[in-house]
């Protein structure tokens, strides 16, 4: 059975489609990256999968039950990091997990759950009206982890915290994995939940544009990658550019850029530059799946400079932006 | 059981906010001032309670105002709704959890105010004051707490963000006080109908249109204040007392049971409308 199976979902505001007939499968124990910019409906299907908002059509499944008429069986099993939430602000911090374990009858050790997402001890005896957003967000961390949870749904878990924090939350979805949690991890960064997610989802404008394993977008990627390189004096491109796996080569003063298509096009292309001009640094990227992540939640794919797009994009990603128009 | 752990963290919430302790702080001010400045005009404690009563069916209600208009709205507006709803509580459970904290708060800013008041007018007023009488005085204020308690958080309930709140507590204030009952010249619901009555060609009994006027929560809670003083009407030495609660009509409007019945209506009705709509609204 999927942890979270959605059938045609779809949310209207007035006039706005905020999710888009979302037809999505998260499978038992899995980890699930939930990918897209702000605004492109990832909370509002957070908000019905959980009973909040009520779908405009279709209908979503969450560990087996119907999540607009059983909410309530669903957020006994699931536990939740919202986003753009507040705390109770004369309560403490402590008393805020105390009161989780006490309405789902859960039989976790308060403090043993307030250390375990790095609060400080002390921090939790005080009122959360006084709390960071990084407290706040550790805070509602250990109440999703109240009662061990069937499902981990976290809505931008990773705002607020410090790299220490981002760090503990992924060793924390890593340990609830291994327990064999489902977790839904949703962010507008992806380098958040590439490290963790087992297969990510791409959201953008209400709709699903891609869904796949992070190694296969790599792949989709073609894996491109970029030199750049400082030279003593500016070369005659042509040669750099006619090195096979050699997509483009631009050239700015004594600054250029070799785009490879292939990886293994870079020390060709490198020598061929060597040979052309004196040079006096290097740098490389490899394959960025920010750029393909870009590419997919694009403002106006399809504008003026679609056809080059379409020609650097995967082809399943030129489709997906096409029928976003 | 959820309902009575979200109305500990309701309760404990409020309790710890100055918000709440002022308000209970200026209630029992104005309780105990009252029956201070009357120290040398009455013998009596339960005639001083009688100006009490007057001034609490018209202030009270405002001063229930930012105890409750908050309850779920502003849970809405600010977001904690996303912590409480994120529990597995049903909405029943979260709804009526903030009622009876709320009732809770109420119930403890009612007796201590009276009880401060019952404490002044012992040291001071010539006459004890009577423990039963108080009592009562302090069941059918809580009566009416409970009237405005439910209108307020029934509310609070319907509408989604603080500033829609406390223009409906302030409008239902309006509705069920001054304009109910008619002390303001021009607007008010008699004014209404008298005009609906005159432009169909029938014309209003007395009777009718005090029955109508005691149908507000307000009004019933000053009728039935009448129990508190049954031991001592008619008296011979407050006049105005006893012209009061004496030379009334013997309608049902005048029978305790009534006026009871009103305030309870009104406060569970409301809290009936607020939850059907909160059962219905969205949370996103």
């Amino acid at each position: 059975m999927p942890a979270i199976e959605t059938d045609g979902l779809t949310r209207r505001f007035g006039d706005l489609t905020a999710v888009d007939t979302l037809d999505l499968t998260v499978e038992d124990g899995e980890v699930f990256g939930f990918l897209g910019p702000n605004g492109a409906g990832k909370s509002t299907t957070i908000n019905m999968l959980l009973g909040f908002l009520k779908p405009t059509d279709g209908a979503a499944t969450v560990l087996g039950h119907d999540a607009a008429g059983q909410s309530r069986a669903v957020r006994q099993r699931t536990g939740l990091l919202p986003e753009g939430f507040e705390l109770y602000e004369n309560l403490t911090g402590r008393e805020h997990v105390v009161s989780a374990i006490d309405t789902k009858n859960a039989d976790d050790d308060p403090d043993h759950l307030i250390e375990r997402v790095g609060l400080d001890p002390e921090a939790a005896q005080r009122r959360a009206g006084g709390y960071s957003k990084g407290m706040t967000q550790r805070l509602a961390l250990a109440v999703a982890l109240v009662g061990e949870p069937d499902l981990l749904i976290l809505d931008e878990p990773s705002s607020g915290l410090d790299p220490k924090g981002a760090k503990l939350l992924r060793e924390i979805v890593r340990e609830e994995a291994d327990r064999g949690a489902t977790v839904f991890f949703s962010s507008h960064i992806l380098g958040q939940v590439e490290q963790v997610c087992d297969r990510v989802g791409i959201m953008n404008q209400g709709e699903m544009v891609a869904v796949d394993t992070i190694d296969a977008l790599r792949d989709q990627m073609g894996a491109e990658s970029l030199v750049a390189a400082e030279v003593a004096a500016s070369p005659d491109p042509d040669a750099v550019a006619a090195v096979d796996g050699v997509r483009e080569v631009t050239v700015d003063g004594n600054h250029v850029e070799i785009a490879c298509t292939q990886p293994r096009a870079k020390m060709p292309a490198l020598r061929a530059l060597d040979d052309a001009a004196t040079v006096t640094d290097i740098a490389v990227e490899d394959a960025d799946l920010e750029a393909l992540f870009e590419r997919y939640t694009g403002d106006d794919p399809g504008d003026g400079s679609g056809a080059e797009e379409a020609e650097k994009a995967p082809e399943s990603a030129a489709t997906a932006g096409g029928e976003d128009v | 059981m959820s309902l009575l752990t979200v109305a500990r963290d309701d309760f404990t919430n409020a309790r710890r906010s100055y918000a709440v302790l002022g308000v209970v702080g200026v209630l029992t001010s104005i309780v105990a001032l009252i029956f201070v400045s009357e120290i040398g005009v009455y013998d009596d404690p339960f005639r001083t309670l009688f100006d009490v009563s007057f001034f609490l069916f018209l202030v009270f209600p405002i001063v229930l105002a930012p105890l409750t208009y908050l309850a779920i709205a502003g849970d809405r507006d600010g977001g904690a709704i996303k912590y409480a709803m994120g529990l597995p509580n049903s909405r029943a459970e979260y709804v009526f959890g903030k009622l009876l904290s709320r009732l809770g708060v109420t119930l403890f800013a009612v007796l201590f105010a009276v009880g401060v008041g019952f404490l002044v007018a012992l040291a001071t007023f010539v006459n004890a004051p009577d423990v039963v009488m108080f009592a009562t005085f302090a069941g059918v204020s809580l009566l009416f707490a409970f009237a405005f308690v439910g209108v307020y958080v029934g509310i609070s309930a319907v509408t989604a963000s603080r500033s829609r709140a406390m223009l409906g507590v302030f409008g239902a204030y309006f509705v069920l006080v001054p304009f109910w009952f008619g002390f303001l010249p021009v607007i008010s619901l008699t004014e209404l109908l008298r005009t609906a009555a005159d432009l169909l060609g029938v014309t209003l009994s007395q009777n009718t249109v005090q029955f109508v006027q005691a149908l507000s929560p307000a009004t019933a809670y000053l009728y039935s204040t009448e129990v508190v003083y049954q031991s001592v009407l008619p008296s011979a030495t407050y006049q105005n007392m006893t012209a009061t609660f004496t030379e009334v009509p013997d309608e049902i409007y005048r029978e305790f049971w009534f006026n009871a019945a009103t305030m309870l209506v009104w406060g569970a009705g409301s809290m009936l409308v607020g939850y059907l709509s909160f059962r219905r609204s969205e949370l996103g």
